[in-house]
């Protein structure tokens, strides 16, 4: 599998993502690294926790590096659950998460499966 | 922190990004143009810029991170006035309007929003370099004129002094020092007296107008005013009259008369051998009703006219001076000014013995040479003598 055919197979924008950050390198460094990035992890604990200020700020920052990665569907689902946190930390947030999850949890699946495969 | 080497010029760039993917992305779209240093959070941040502030070009700031926030070091930097050199690009995922205004309200230059574009972030931060870069060389540019402005009229006005200084066989540092003390004690006066009422301008005004206490020679013969022995009495009054001829070549100035400088400077040549107890010339004004700027002028004339060497007496040491002048010996003056001048003394030594390492010997050179292709007389000898004051004669 190559990068795009990763990109694809969760759904993600290669060809957009490529105009803007015009290096494959890049690209690969950074959707690897993503493998370690801690804010999905610090969101699933700020909601836990009724964290609301953490759960907020993760949101957010999983929604920037999945726009700036180019992972459209998490992107979406991380962006209304950034705007509903931005109001409240109510039951909506909860529902809006587990697609949150899904998402992410295919794009983690999608990448491993692309670094074992390499 | 880490910086990438250099090897041509390069501006220096701070990425302020909680997010290690996201400084990635930057830094891979940066990092051939530009050095970089890297924070984390925003105390980092401000950390990084108490030391490098003056290296760093450009910030590239995220608006939510842990600790402190973007918006919390837009206020720190715009609280140290680094907000006025160094232009911010804030990134953020935000486009409410409120949030738009806050970071333009607290001098936020520019925002870039994610996802990043490679082309639109090189761009943005290229452009606003520019155009600091084109501020920053304006306001040097004015700088250095004003600067330049200021140096030209001082020099004119030294060389012009000068001119009448060496005529008269005076050491042009005489100008020089009674400029400096005049100085002094106008800073000393209005900080501490609170009759005293001179702003910055008026006091460098004053100083400015100093030069020409003694213009007014122009007029007088070479005669007179390089006699050896003591003047007849036909011969002083002769010489007595250069305080008001001196006024009334600063009254020719006609277009100028309004001008604070040119105010002063009539005052000064005319009421500068005044003395307090009313026995002065050429008006005989008594107390207050010699303007305290020519009082100061005076007071500085004749401390400086003790301490240094002439052809007729040696150089007395600052504390003779100023025993002389208390006593009465020289002139009757305002009790104030004494006092002032007890005070000073030790100010005044110092800055007279920096100004004497200055130089000024340059001026001189350039105002002998003016009088030599005019055929202006020189009497320079005292060009060449020290400046008679010394630190070993201070007060006890």
């Amino acid at each position: 599998m190559n990068l795009a055919e990763c990109y694809g197979e969760m759904g993600a924008d290669y060809q957009g993502t490529m105009q803007r950050l015009c290096s494959e390198k890049l690209i690969e460094r950074i959707v690897l690294k993503f493998l370690e990035d801690p804010s999905f992890g610090q969101l699933q604990e700020g909601l836990e926790m009724h964290n609301h200020q953490q759960a907020f700020q993760a949101a957010h920052t999983l929604k920037g590096i999945s726009q700036n990665l180019g992972f459209t569907k998490l992107g979406e689902a991380s962006a209304e659950l950034t705007d509903s946190l931005r109001k409240a930390l109510d039951s909506t947030a909860y529902v809006q998460f587990e697609q949150v999850k899904t998402e992410y949890t295919t794009a983690i699946r999608t990448i491993e499966k692309y670094r074992a495969g390499k | 922190m880490k910086r990438e080497q250099a090897t041509k010029y390069k501006e220096t760039i701070l990425i302020v990004d909680d997010m290690e993917i996201n400084q990635e992305i930057l830094t891979e779209m940066l990092k051939e143009d530009y050095n970089l240093i890297k924070a984390y959070d925003g105390q980092e941040a401000i950390d990084l810029l108490e030391k490098h502030h003056l290296e760093i070009q450009l910030i590239l700031l995220d608006f939510i991170m842990p600790q402190k926030d973007g918006l919390e070091v837009l206020r720190e930097m715009k609280e140290k006035q680094w907000i006025k050199r160094i232009p911010v690009i804030m990134i953020t995922s935000e486009d409410s309007l409120a949030f738009m205004h806050k970071v333009y309200e607290l001098g936020g230059t520019e925002y870039i929003h994610r996802p990043f574009d490679r082309y639109v972030v090189q761009q943005r931060i290229k452009n606003t370099l520019m155009l600091y870069a084109k501020k920053r060389r304006l306001e040097e540019m004015v700088a250095e004129q004003v600067y330049e402005r200021k140096k030209n009229s001082d020099m004119m006005m030294t060389i012009f002094s000068n001119i009448v200084e060496f005529r008269n066989g005076e050491s042009g540092l005489h100008v020089l020092h009674i400029r400096i003390i005049t100085e002094i004690l106008c800073r000393y006066l209005s900080e501490t007296t609170h009759q005293v009422n001179l702003s910055g301008k008026d006091i460098s005004n004053i100083a400015l107008a100093s030069a020409l206490h003694d213009v007014g020679k122009i007029a007088i013969s070479e005669k007179i005013l390089n006699k050896p022995g003591k003047l007849t009495e036909e011969e002083y009054e002769i010489m007595k009259t250069h305080s008001a001829i001196g006024a009334d070549i600063v009254s020719r100035l006609e277009p100028y008369q309004e001008e604070p400088l040119v105010k002063f400077a009539y005052d000064i040549c005319r009421w500068h051998h005044e003395r307090w107890d009313g026995k002065g010339y050429p008006d005989g004004l008594k107390g207050g009703e010699i303007p305290l700027h020519a009082q100061i002028v005076a007071i500085a004339d004749v401390y400086d006219a003790l301490t240094s060497e002439r052809v007729y007496k040696k150089a007395y040491s600052s504390h003779e001076a100023i025993q002389m002048i208390a006593n009465g010996e020289c002139g009757a003056f305002n009790p104030m000014l004494l006092d002032a001048l007890f005070v000073l003394e030790d100010e005044i030594l110092e800055a007279l013995e920096k100004e004497g390492q200055g130089n000024h010997d340059r001026i001189f050179t350039a105002t002998e040479n003016i009088m030599q292709s005019l055929n202006i007389p020189v009497h320079t000898d005292s060009l060449q003598k020290k400046v008679a004051i010394q630190k070993g004669e201070k007060k006890p």
